[in-house]
C-alpha cells in the first residue's frame, strides 16, 4: 500500500498527513485528529452518522478514501462552532429538544447546515428530501425538522 | 388530578438537556470515541454457520502475528444469563463467554486483540476453526419436532441443571377464574391468531466496550449498558473478581430500546483478552455483528375473547409462541408479561394464558421498547375492535366499559407484579383523541371504493412504569441515589441511572431541584461508576423517572430535613417553620420563616457555615424500592389513506395522548411520543428482518436498510402529527410523574391496523403489513377468497 501525503485543512487547521490508499476519511478524522464527533454507525453508507462537509458538500465520510481529499476543506461537527459561539443550527437543536441520544445529532447539524447554506429558506418537504440518508432512531425526526425550520426563519 | 398545592418551579419546564451542548458540538463521548494510551483493539471469530460443533480452533498463526487469542478453553466454564433482572431461581443460564457450540449465525467463537485495528483484523483472519456443520433450525414450529436436532440437551434455571426437551426453553400456564364458564356466558366469542415480527432494535450505536487492567489486579471498565451494576456483577461471577475491584463506568449510549438491558456478549469477550494478556483493550462490533446480537421477540398469539351482548368481557384464552433464537435471555419474564400486559388491558373475569417459548438457529430475541407489550397489545386491540364491531358498539365506547382504569388492579411485570391503579387518565385520552382525530366522521369500514381509500382507526395501551410492586416477585426493582450540597449550596447528584436518549437523568436533577428549593441549574448529575453509587437495576421498564426520580427524590427529602435541621439552628427558628425556595435574584436557593421573613439565610451560605464551623457534610444516601407499578396510559387515534393499487399506506394524521402523570420535561416527553410513533409506524408498516431457511443468514445480509428503519423522508409531517398530555397526577410517584417512553410506541401496530381495517375493511393479522400483504389481501378479498366481514 503506497502512502501519500496531502495537505488539507480540517476545521480551518492546516494538516499534512501521510494516507495509504484504502485509508478512510473517518478514521483519519477519528483516530489521528481525535475529531470523534463524525461517527461510525455502519460503514458502508447507510447512516449518515459519520457526515462532514468536505469543500462544503456533505460527504459520508466512510465511503471516502483519504487521499481523495488532498486540497481540501473538511469541516467536522467540532468546527462548527466557532470560538466557543454555537452555530444558529446547534442552538435551534436544542431549542427544539432534537437531540436525544445524540449518536445521529452531528451527522443531521451537518446536513442542516449544508442544506440552509443552500436553500436558506427551505421547506419541510426540503428539509425531509435533504436529509433522507440520515437515519435516527430516537427522535422520529418531527423536532429535527422543526430545529431546521425554526432556525430559517 | 394535580394537587391544588402543587407549585412547580423545575419540573415542567423546558430546559436544555444537559449533555445538549456536548451532543451538537461532537463532544460527548461515546464507548467508540474512548482512547487510552496503549490500548490494543480487539475481534471476534463470530460463526458462519447456524448451527455447528466446534471441533477445533488453531490459533497458532495468529499467534504468531504477536496476537492475544481467547478462545472457549481460556474461559471460566460457568454459564450465565446475560441479563439479570430476575431473581437468581428464575435465571436460565445457557450461554459462555464464547460458545461451546455455534447456535446462530454470528455466535461468537473466539477472539484476538492486537495493538492495532489493521493487526487484529489480519490476525482474526488468520484464525483456523474446524466446525461440524448440524441442521439448521429456523422454524419454532419445526424446532418442537419429535427427531429436530435439539439445540441444547440441558440449561442451568438457577442453580440447577435443566434439561431441554423439543427445544422448548421455557412454557408458563397462568390461569385465573372458569374460562370455559365464562366462554359459555358469551353472546359473543371471536378469536384469531396473530403473528408479530422478529424486527431488528437499529440503535444508531453498535456495541462496544473499553477494558483496563488496573494495578491491584482489577479492571476498568468502558460498557455500552443499560446498566453499569448488572454488567459489574456478572463480570465478577464469571471471572471470579471481588466486586470492589470491578469498576463499570457509565457511558453515553447512543441509543439502545432494549439492546442493552443485558451485558452485552462483547464485554465479557474483551474482559477476558484483558485479563489474559494485561492490555488495556477496545472492542467496537460492526454494523453486521450487531445485527447478528439481538432483536424482538416475535410472536405468534392465537386469542379468543367473548364478550356478554352489553359488551363486557367475560373470559379470554390466549396461545403464545415466541421464537427465541439461539439463547434464552429473558423468556421467562417474556412469557411472563406477555400474559401480564393482556391481563392489565381489559378487566377479564376468567383469563388463561398459555405460552411457549422455543429455540431455534436465529439471532437471539431480547427485550426491545415495551418488552411484549407491541406483540400482546397488537392482538387484543385489534380482536377489540372485531368484537365492538360484533357486538354493534362504538370501539371507544367498548374499551371504555372494559379497560383496567382507576382500583383496578395492573400486572406491571407479570403476575408477580400487581399494584392498584392510583392514577388514570384514560377517559380524558379517549375523549380527547376522538375529538381531535374527528371519530364520528369516519367511515364505516368496508364501505369504500376507488384507488384511494381512507380510514380512522385507535387503539390504546401503557407501559408499566418500573417493576416494582407491593411484595417481592420475580425481577429485581430498586434504585439509589447519593445527594450532598457542596460548599457554595450547589448539589451534586450521584446516581447510577442510565439516560438513553429520553432526559431521564434531566429529569433526576428537576425532582432534585424541586425538592430542595434550588434551581435546577445549581443541580449537577455526577458522572457514575459502580465504586461511586449505589444499586440501581436497570433502566428499563419506563422506570427511569418513576423508580430512579422515586429515589432521588426520598434522598432529597432527606437532604432538604438536614437543611433545615443547620438552619434551624442558625436562624433559632423551628424546623417545621422553615421552607426552601428558589431566589432568581440571588439564583439559589433561600431558606427562610414566611412568619419572620428577615430570618432567611441562602443554602449556599448555610452550607459553607457547615463546613467552617466543622458541622459536616449535608449529604444523604438512599435506595428506594417502590411498591406501585402505575401504567402510564397511552391513546393512538390514526387516519392513514391506502393507494390500493400500489399498497402503499399514508399517515393522513397521527393523535397521541400520554397519561405520565406530571410531565418533568415537556418538549422532551413530546419526543419520547413522536420517537414512539416513528418505532411503532416502522413495526406497524415495514421493519422486518428474514433468515434464510437452510444457512440460518439474515436475508438482509448485514444491510442495515433493508430492515427498513423508517427514514425522515417517510415520515409523517409536522402538522399531521399531535401530541397532548392527560392532566393528570401519580400519588406515588415523584412528584406525581410516571413512566411515558415505552408506552409510547405499544399501541402504535394495532391503531394502524385497526385504521385499515377501517380504510379497507380487511383484518389484517400479521405484522409487517406491508404494501405487498395489502395489495395481495385486496385482490384475494375482491375474487372472495377471503371475506371482508368478521369470522
Ligand atoms: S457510518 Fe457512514 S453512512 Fe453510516
Ligand atoms: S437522537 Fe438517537 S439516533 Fe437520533
Amino acid at each position: 500500500m503506497t502512502a501519500r501525503t496531502i495537505n488539507l485543512n480540517v476545521n480551518g487547521e492546516h494538516k499534512e498527513w501521510s494516507v495509504a490508499e484504502n485509508d478512510l476519511l473517518l478514521t483519519e478524522l477519528r483516530e489521528r485528529e481525535g475529531l470523534t464527533g463524525a461517527k461510525y454507525g455502519c460503514g458502508i453508507g447507510e447512516c449518515g452518522a459519520c457526515t462532514v462537509l468536505v469543500d462544503g458538500q456533505p460527504s459520508l465520510s466512510c465511503l471516502v478514501l483519504a487521499q481523495s481529499v488532498d486540497g481540501c476543506d473538511v469541516l467536522t461537527i467540532e468546527g462548527l462552532a466557532r470560538g466557543g459561539e454555537l452555530d444558529p443550527l446547534q442552538i435551534a437543536f436544542l431549542d427544539q429538544a432534537a437531540v436525544q441520544c445524540g449518536f445521529c445529532t452531528p451527522g443531521m447539524v451537518l446536513m442542516g447546515r449544508a442544506l440552509l447554506n443552500e436553500i436558506p429558506d427551505p421547506t419541510e418537504k426540503d428539509v425531509r428530501e435533504f436529509l433522507k440518508g440520515n437515519l435516527c432512531r430516537c427522535t422520529g425526526y418531527s423536532s429535527i425538522v422543526r430545529a431546521i425550520l425554526t432556525h430559517r426563519r | 388530578m394535580v394537587p391544588e398545592q402543587q407549585q412547580l418551579h423545575s419540573i415542567g419546564q423546558a430546559t436544555w438537556r444537559r449533555d445538549g451542548q456536548a451532543k451538537v458540538t461532537g463532544a460527548e463521548e461515546y464507548v467508540s470515541d474512548i482512547t487510552l494510551p496503549r490500548m490494543w483493539h480487539a475481534r471476534v471469530l463470530r460463526s458462519p454457520y447456524a448451527h455447528a460443533r466446534i471441533v477445533h480452533v488453531d490459533t497458532s498463526y495468529a499467534e504468531a502475528l504477536g496476537a492475544v487469542c481467547l478462545t472457549h478453553a481460556d474461559i471460566p466454564k460457568i454459564r450465565y444469563n446475560e441479563r439479570i433482572v430476575s431473581t437468581p431461581p428464575h435465571l436460565y443460564r445457557d450461554r459462555y463467554v464464547l460458545a461451546d457450540k455455534a447456535r446462530h449465525v454470528g455466535e461468537a467463537i473466539a477472539a484476538v486483540a492486537a495493538p492495532t485495528e489493521a493487526a487484529a483484523e489480519q490476525a482474526l483472519r488468520a484464525l483456523r476453526v474446524e466446525y461440524e456443520v448440524l441442521e439448521t433450525i429456523t422454524d419454532p414450529e419445526v424446532a418442537m419436532w419429535d427427531g429436530t436436532e435439539p439445540i441444547y440437551t440441558n440449561v442451568q434455571l438457577g442453580d440447577q441443571e435443566l434439561s431441554i426437551e423439543h427445544n422448548i426453553a421455557v412454557q408458563r400456564t397462568i390461569e385465573l377464574g372458569d374460562i370455559e364458564h365464562g366462554f359459555a356466558n358469551s353472546a359473543v366469542i371471536l378469536e384469531r391468531e396473530f403473528a408479530t415480527s422478529r424486527i431488528y432494535h437499529a440503535q444508531m450505536e453498535t456495541k462496544g466496550v473499553v477494558c483496563r487492567p488496573e494495578s491491584d489486579g482489577g479492571i476498568t471498565v468502558w460498557p455500552t449498558a443499560q446498566s453499569i451494576h448488572n454488567v459489574r456483577q456478572l463480570l465478577g461471577e464469571i471471572y471470579s473478581l471481588p466486586l470492589h475491584k470491578i469498576n463499570v463506568k457509565r457511558v453515553p449510549i447512543g441509543g439502545t430500546f432494549g439492546s442493552s438491558i443485558q451485558m452485552n456478549s462483547v464485554i465479557p469477550i474483551c474482559v477476558g483478552l484483558t485479563l489474559k494478556s494485561g492490555k488495556t483493550i477496545k472492542l467496537v462490533t460492526t454494523r453486521e455483528e450487531d445485527m447478528y446480537d439481538h432483536v424482538r421477540y416475535p410472536s405468534r398469539i392465537r386469542l379468543k375473547l367473548g364478550a356478554t351482548k352489553d359488551g363486557l368481557l367475560t373470559a379470554g384464552h390466549m396461545h403464545a409462541l415466541s421464537d427465541i433464537g439461539a439463547h434464552n435471555t429473558q423468556a421467562f419474564a417474556f412469557l411472563s408479561v406477555l400474559s401480564g400486559w393482556w391481563a392489565s388491558l381489559y378487566k377479564l373475569p376468567a383469563m388463561k394464558f398459555e405460552g411457549k417459548a422455543v429455540y431455534t438457529n436465529k439471532t437471539p430475541s431480547c427485550a426491545m421498547q415495551g418488552f411484549g407489550n407491541p406483540q400482546a397489545t397488537f392482538a387484543v386491540e385489534s380482536l377489540m375492535d372485531d368484537l365492538a364491531d360484533a357486538l354493534g358498539i362504538d370501539p371507544v365506547e367498548f374499551r371504555l366499559r372494559n379497560y383496567v382504569g382507576l382500583g383496578g388492579t395492573f400486572w406491571g411485570q407479570g403476575p408477580s407484579v400487581q399494584s392498584i391503579v392510583l392514577s388514570d387518565g384514560v377517559p380524558e385520552l379517549l375523549e380527547k383523541g376522538m375529538e381531535k382525530i374527528g371519530w364520528p366522521g369516519r367511515p364505516v369500514s368496508g364501505s369504500q371504493t376507488g384507488r384511494y381509500r381512507r380510514g380512522i382507526g385507535m387503539a390504546r395501551g401503557f407501559h408499566t412504569s418500573g417493576a416494582g410492586a407491593p411484595k417481592p416477585g420475580e425481577v429485581i426493582d430498586y434504585s439509589g441515589a447519593f445527594i450532598k450540597v457542596n460548599e457554595d449550596g450547589t448539589v451534586d447528584v450521584v446516581h447510577a441511572l442510565m439516560d438513553h436518549g429520553g432526559g431521564t437523568l434531566d429529569a433526576i436533577a428537576k425532582i432534585v431541584a424541586e425538592e430542595l428549593g434550588i434551581p435546577s441549574d445549581r443541580i449537577g448529575i455526577s458522572p457514575a461508576d459502580t465504586l461511586t453509587t449505589v444499586y440501581d437495576v436497570v433502566t428499563h421498564a419506563t422506570r427511569g423517572v418513576y423508580a430512579g426520580g422515586g429515589a432521588a427524590h426520598k434522598a432529597a427529602r432527606k437532604v432538604k430535613a438536614i437543611l433545615l435541621d443547620y438552619a434551624s439552628r442558625v436562624l433559632g427558628i423551628e424546623t417545621n417553620a422553615l421552607v426552601i425556595e428558589p431566589d432568581e435574584t440571588l439564583g439559589q436557593g433561600v431558606i427562610y420563616c414566611p412568619s419572620f421573613p428577615e430570618r432567611r439565610i441562602t443554602v449556599g451560605a448555610l452550607a459553607k457555615l457547615c463546613q467552617t464551623n466543622s458541622w459536616g457534610s449535608i449529604a444523604a444516601v438512599e435506595s428506594l424500592r417502590q411498591v406501585n407499578c402505575p401504567p402510564a396510559y397511552v391513546a393512538y387515534f390514526v387516519e392513514v389513506e391506502v393507494d390500493t393499487e400500489t399498497g402503499s399506506v399514508r399517515t393522513v394524521r397521527a393523535v397521541i395522548g400520554s397519561d405520565c402523570g406530571t410531565v418533568v420535561n415537556p418538549d422532551l416527553a413530546v419526543g419520547q411520543l413522536e420517537g414512539g410513533l416513528s418505532k411503532g409506524l416502522g413495526y406497524a408498516l415495514v421493519e422486518d428482518n428474514s433468515w434464510e431457511q437452510e444457512s440460518g443468514r439474515l436475508l438482509s445480509k448485514g444491510f442495515w436498510v433493508d430492515g427498513k428503519t423508517p427514514a425522515m423522508s417517510e415520515s409523517p409531517l409536522l402538522e399531521d402529527i399531535d401530541t397532548f398530555f392527560a392532566d393528570s397526577y401519580e400519588p406515588s410517584g415523584p412528584f406525581g410523574a410516571k413512566g411515558i417512553g415505552e408506552a409510547a410506541t405499544n399501541p402504535c401496530a394495532a391503531a394502524y391496523g385497526n385504521a385499515l381495517y377501517n380504510a379497507l375493511g380487511i383484518r389484517f393479522t400479521e405484522l409487517p403489513i406491508t404494501p405487498e400483504r395489502i395489495v395481495a389481501s385486496m385482490v384475494a378479498a375482491e375474487s372472495g377468497a377471503t371475506k371482508a366481514v368478521l369470522v
